[in-house]
């Protein structure tokens, strides 16, 4: 459904971030993007989403399709009517709008006011915390609240794709299991997930894919599966050891070393 | 009694002329973060448009000022694609710079081509007052509250509750959330300088009603600037509030303190005003504040 093939992105004209990147998400599926810090994982979800543009960002090399067709040269606006929704990283929410204004907004591509009405209702149904919360200004939501208000707001667009980033970030593990629950229930609805975590347990859960990228680059491919039962996803993401105890802080440290993968 | 009376009400209503001039600047500010400071000259371009097409080509009122609207529009859209398409994520200063040169080069415009010799404007509403009992009230300035307060609700209206306006009012929010919603915020800008365009038509027949007019009308934008920064820069309805609290504070000054003071104290009041009110709440009376969760 989404092919990467081999790109390449710069910021401000010098900053080369990503070095050839490919990955593919099937229909239906659910591909995890894993990696450390400053990885490019947040770049790649702005080059399919075409919000690297406005940040002074650039795809320069390989290609983008998504349905058979290129988008990397759309305007972002162009890839949200394919489809193609991009939950970005940080809770996004309008601040000053409401809840329902949020949400509202998030479908505004739909001329028909009873079909937007209704997916309002979905979405609620869907995540019914944000019910009671409709005339709330969003700014003042919970940081749980927040992170559902953004993906009812990207399902507003009645995507069949979406990117997500970091849905899981700064929240308790509650609220984690909540979100996913979330994300779960919309797979099971066909809704395909391209989902950036620093999360992996949380990740590969989900995730019948993944790919970890370091360094602008993809060091290692692999289905869920492999990817848990791989020794170095299970020391440097996971912390477990071979026996699958976690480790100590202490003993996880020295493993920087063996990150063998960098470069 | 009746003399306070009257300045009351006239003040009011001279600060809901401020409003409805603020209401253009506030428009493109919310859109495009661009602090327009030639807001002014906006509404001396809608004066000259009405002038042009009502007294200059003889048409009627009715057929002359939406062709006004109409032109002011397009010179809103075209100064957006001329001057600021290109600074979208640029900084405030050269924003703020650019529309400083605006101002200098629609003075130059205006000047070439309507001249500098002061022109009579057309009288779109009767001049005649309103006798009440023994106040005698401006017919003019009255209707043109009206009309500040019917475009205040519409606006709000349309800002809160349609799919068009939602869609601006995410752009005023924050562009970068407003794209990933498949929001064009090149097409949300260029239409608010469209609407900041056309408000300021309606704020030039309202001020200019009957009026001279020429290029120093645009005197006008500065005055009321302090209602659009009491009012918080983003809120359209506090416009009104902002626009009344200006208006009257000016209107008594102008009564009791110039003759006193002689002169001066009611042109510089509604800028203490501001100042003051801004020093205790930074973003206006009804401004976005600044949220900030932990
Ligand atoms: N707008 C920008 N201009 C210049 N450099 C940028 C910009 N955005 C990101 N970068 C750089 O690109 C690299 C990759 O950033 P990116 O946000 O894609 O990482 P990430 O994998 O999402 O990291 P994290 O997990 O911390 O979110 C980083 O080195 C970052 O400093
Ligand atoms: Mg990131």
């Amino acid at each position: 459904m989404l092919e990467l093939n081999n790109v390449e992105a710069i910021y401000s004209e010098v900053i080369l971030v990503l070095k050839g990147i490919s990955l593919h998400v099937p229909e239906g599926g659910c591909v995890a993007l894993l990696g450390s810090n400053g990885a490019g994982k947040s770049t790649t979800l702005k080059c399919i989403s075409g919000l690297i543009r406005p940040e002074d960002g650039a795809v320069t090399g390989g290609n983008i399709t998504f349905l058979g067709k290129r988008i990397d040269a759309l305007p972002a606006e162009a890839v949200v009517r394919r489809g193609l929704v991009h939950v970005m990283e940080g809770r996004k929410v309008l601040e000053h709008m409401t809840t329902q204004q949020n949400l509202m907004v998030g479908g505004h591509m739909h001329r028909d006011a009873a079909r937007r009405r209704q997916n309002l209702e979905r979405v609620y149904a869907l995540m019914p915390p944000l019910a009671n919360l409709r005339q709330r200004t969003a700014g003042y939501l919970s940081g749980g609240e927040q992170q559902m208000l953004v993906i009812g707001r990207a399902l507003m667009a009645e995507p069949t794709m979406m990117l997500i980033d970091e849905p899981s970030l700064g929240l308790a593990p509650m609220l984690v299991e909540e979100i996913y629950a979330i994300l779960a229930e919309l797979r099971a609805h066909g809704l395909t997930l391209l989902l950036v975590e620093q999360n992996t347990r949380a990740a590969l859960e989900i995730a019948d894919h993944g790919y970890v990228m370091e360094n602008g680059r993809i060091v290692m491919e692999g289905s869920a599966a492999q990817l848990k039962s791989n020794e170095d996803i299970r020391e440097f993401y996971l912390g477990l050891d071979q026996s699958g105890e976690r480790k100590s802080y202490r003993d996880i440290k020295h493993y920087k070393r063996r990150k063998r993968w960098l470069g | 009694m009746t003399d306070f009376l009257i300045y009351l009400i006239e003040g009011a209503l001279i600060g809901q002329v401020y409003a409805l001039i603020a209401m253009g600047f506030v428009v493109i500010y919310r859109a495009s973060k661009v602090f327009n400071f030639a807001q002014g000259e906006l509404v001396v371009l809608g004066g000259y448009l009405v002038w042009w097409m009502v007294l200059g080509s003889g048409l009627p009122a009715w057929v002359g000022i939406p062709l006004a609207f109409a032109l002011a529009a397009l010179t809103g859209i075209v100064i957006e694609r001329i001057f600021f398409s290109r600074l979208v994520g640029e900084s405030l200063f050269s924003m703020v710079m650019v529309t400083v040169g605006l101002l200098v080069l629609l003075r130059g415009v205006f000047l070439v081509i309507w001249g500098a010799h002061v022109r009579p404007f057309p009288m779109i509403v009767p001049m005649r007052p309103l006798i009440l009992g023994e106040l005698f009230i401006s017919r003019s300035l009255l209707i043109g509250g009206a009309v500040t307060v019917v475009a205040a609700v519409g606006l709000s209206w349309f800002f809160n509750r349609t799919t068009a306006g939602l869609r601006m009012t995410a752009v005023a929010e924050d562009h970068q959330i407003a794209m990933s919603l498949g929001i064009s915020v090149k097409r949300s800008v260029a239409f608010a300088w469209m609407l900041g365009a056309v408000l300021s038509t309606v704020g030039a027949i309202v001020f200019l009603n009957g009026k001279s007019l020429s290029f120093l009308a645009s005197d006008i934008g500065f005055a009321a600037l302090p209602v659009a920064m009491l009012a918080g820069l983003e809120s359209i309805g506090g416009l009104i509030l902002a626009g009344l609290v200006v208006g009257i504070a000016q209107g008594m000054a102008a009564a009791y303190l110039d003759p006193l003071l002689g002169g001066g104290v009611s042109t510089v009041l509604p800028f203490v005003v501001m100042i003051l009110i801004l020093f205790f709440r930074p973003n206006g009376l009804f401004g976005w504040k600044l949220i900030e969760r932990v």
